[in-house]
């Protein structure tokens, strides 16, 4: 669940650049985890046993366990739990940027370690999704910018749901930044009215779009067509109708949304200043803007 | 009802959304499928083919699915009209229903609720 703050974890703190990652992250799905790095994540072993058992399974034909085992550094009934346990994903990430030569085994057990500590993950809750987590990794994502509005959180929340639930989990959020324009690419808008009102873009490249609405439809499209930006727009209008259902439910209030439209203009001038929430993923960046009238 | 002999109007803006509905409705059979792109669109195709079956988006551009409804309703108070929106709020729910629709479907749709709505409304009549 949260592989995607760990990349953007990884990115803030300057342990990979963007391109690193992109490429980590390509790879990530064909990747299979390794004993070693759940006995670092666990805290079984440290990374310098990992390293040496490594090193030993060169000289040796056998299994990692085996020799940890024989080493002295797990007991077989940890063998058999570290199988057993399923791991949090973004270990992976962490194993293929490892494997990269990106990191080493040393560096990302204090990476884990980090991470872990700054957004206050304990080990019972990494694997399950908690509304309080998503939340606080929302808020350091946007620098913990105490003008932010409820609502704009809980937009960024499902937001960051609804790319999990129609898109794909295996993506990255980027630093988010607070901008006053903005150069577009294919773009959709979509305004939500009533008590509030929020404008809102979502905007990528071309060859990005063909491969999200792919993904979002479940079809294969070759070309940026009709179907491709109706997508878009589709992807645009199911997020604001939840976010509004949402709202209603939570709170009484009515809010509606216009229909979603290209937008024309090559670049987006603001008088408000507007959240810029992007996205990494395998296929390329996806951009959310929302300003608050 | 048959579906293979009935005619079934989609109103949606987003050819996305009316290419997904025509392919789950093609599982079930090979009905005549009409298109409108808005609710002005709807009104008129409905009194140019008077469909058995109308799919309704609620947000969009010249004329709302809440308006069209009310306007179907005037030419034939009986008429089967599915609403298919992403803002299922209970206020929304409720003035589609009192306008006059048969049903409501919440976006994004699933293959089993459409099927299961459209034999519902087949069985009613």
């Amino acid at each position: 669940m949260y592989t995607q703050f760990f990349g953007n974890y990884l990115l803030s703190h300057s342990y990979v650049t963007q391109d690193q990652l992109f490429s980590a992250m390509q790879r990530e799905a064909d990747a299979r985890m390794r004993l070693g790095t759940l006995a670092i994540n666990s805290g079984f072993m440290t990374a310098q046993e990992v390293d040496e058992v490594i090193i030993a399974q060169t000289h040796e034909s056998k299994k990692f366990g085996e020799i940890a085992v024989e080493c002295g550094y797990l007991t077989e009934e940890q063998v058999m739990d570290l199988l057993r346990e399923q791991s949090p994903d973004f270990l992976l990430l962490g194993q293929v940027l490892v494997d990269d030569g990106i990191i080493t085994n040393s560096d990302l057990e204090n990476i884990i370690a980090d991470y872990r500590s700054e957004n206050e993950i304990l080990d019972f809750d990494i694997t399950s999704d908690n509304h309080e987590i998503i939340r606080r990794l929302i808020e350091n994502l946007f620098n913990q910018d105490s003008t932010m509005t409820i609502e704009s959180k809980s937009y960024f929340e499902l937001l960051f749901n609804d790319f999990v639930r129609f898109v794909g989990e295996d993506f990255t959020p980027l630093p988010a930044d607070k901008i006053k324009a903005f150069p577009v690419d294919k773009c959709i808008r979509q305004e939500i009215q009533g008590n509030y009102q929020i404008r809102s873009f979502i905007s990528m490249d071309e060859e990005t779009a063909i491969a999200f609405a792919s993904r979002y439809v479940g079809d294969t499209f070759t070309e940026y067509d009709e179907y491709v930006q109706a997508s878009l727009e589709d992807f645009l209008n199911l997020h604001n109708g939840l976010f509004i259902v949402n709202i209603s439910n939570d709170s009484s209030i009515e809010l509606t949304i216009t229909a979603p439209e290209l937008v024309e203009d090559p670049i987006l001038d603001f008088d408000n200043p507007v959240y810029h929430f992007q996205v990494l993923y395998s296929f390329g960046i996806v951009h959310f803007l929302i300003e608050l009238v | 009802m048959d579906i293979n002999t009935s005619k079934i109007l989609i109103t949606d803006d987003s050819i996305l959304a009316r290419k997904q509905l025509k392919d789950i409705i093609l599982t079930m059979g090979n009905p005549t499928f009409i298109e409108a792109v808005d609710g002005a669109d709807c009104v008129e195709k409905y009194k140019e083919y008077s469909p058995d079956i109308i799919f309704l988006d609620i947000v969009m551009p010249k004329k709302d699915g809440n308006t069209a409804i009310r306007e179907i309703m005037d030419i034939n108070p009986n008429a089967l009209i599915i609403i298919c929106s992403s803002i299922g709020t209970k206020s929304q729910l409720k003035s589609a229903l009192e306008s006059g629709a048969t049903e409501f479907i919440q976006k994004p749709i699933s293959k089993e609720q459409v099927i299961e709505t459209i034999t519902k409304v087949i069985k009613g009549r």
